[in-house]
């Protein structure tokens, strides 16, 4: 992971987190959207604008990567490089909700 | 066929908040946006008095021509219109809407937003700026007293100096309140 990615992805953005976590399975932008919405009991609403830009630079970045196109939608799904950054994440939350607990 | 207008107005580069809440007062009057040209004709058509949300995102090749990216705000309920010098014009109603509803729900996405429109249309600005503007500034100062079109020149210049001056402010201003919201 270079210093980039480190600088740009840890830790990331709620949106950027949300879209990793779901492009685990292949889906494009609208069912990430869906899907969160469905996770999240409607708590969060993600925007096409904000979705469309963080699809194209995560992209570019090597975290995601274009499967297909059906219907006019991109299908995307996570690399090797983007699952390593999740799993970072995934890991600074869990210590935030350990230390989060201890502290209660 | 239904009634049209057009009016004639100027919004700067960072004005696209201004812009936004121009197109949903002129739609809430019953005139919705049907067609921009340069440089800056807004065509509106007649239409039922409605509260309709207009949004501007920029990229600078346009994405208009990007099937995929029309139907993600078409799949989330918003109509694309079309794109102006890299602008996408998108609008929703809000009856439609759950909340309020932008295209962006973020900060970071904001600030990326308008990182676009920097590299995009600012850069090229700021190139004519020093390059042009400036020089020609002075040089007309130097020439000022030999003869009237020198001096007219000179006044045009200093016009253009200001209006850059301006728009660079206002970028910076937009910028760092993005910025601090965050």
């Amino acid at each position: 992971m270079d210093a980039h990615i480190r600088k740009v992805y840890v830790p990331m953005t709620e949106t950027g987190f949300y879209i990793l976590l779901c492009l685990q399975q292949e889906m494009h932008g609208y069912s990430i959207v869906q899907k969160v919405k469905e996770l999240t009991d409607s708590e969060i609403l993600l925007s096409p604008g904000t979705m469309y830009g963080s699809l194209s630079k995560m992209e570019k970045d090597g975290l995601i990567c274009f499967v297909r196109e059906e219907e006019k939608r991109k299908i995307y799904k996570i690399t090797s490089l983007g699952l390593e950054v999740l799993n970072k994440e995934q890991e600074r939350i869990a210590r935030l909700y350990r230390t989060m607990k201890e502290v209660q | 066929m239904a009634k049209q207008k057009r009016e004639f107005k100027i919004f700067t580069i960072v004005e696209y908040e201004q812009e936004q809440e121009y197109l949903r007062t002129q739609h809430k009057n019953g005139w919705k946006l049907v067609h921009l040209t340069f440089p800056g004709i807004y065509l509106f058509e007649a239409c039922e008095s409605e509260d309709v949300v207009y949004q501007l995102d920029y990229h600078k090749e346009g994405l208009g021509s990007q099937d995929s990216y029309v139907q993600m705000f078409k799949d989330c309920g918003w109509e694309y219109l079309f794109d102006f010098m890299g602008y996408s014009y998108v609008r929703k109603s809000v009856a439609c809407m759950q909340g309020d509803e932008e295209i962006f729900c973020d900060e970071n996405s904001r600030i990326d937003f308008i990182t676009r429109v920097f590299k995009g249309r600012l850069v090229p600005l700021i190139f004519l700026f020093f390059l042009i503007i400036i020089p020609q500034t002075i040089l007309q100062v130097s020439n000022l007293q030999s003869d009237p079109a020198h001096r007219t020149l000179f006044v045009v210049y200093l016009i253009l100096f200001a209006i850059y001056l301006y728009i660079f402010i206002r970028f910076g201003l937009q910028y760092r309140k993005l910025k601090q919201r965050r």
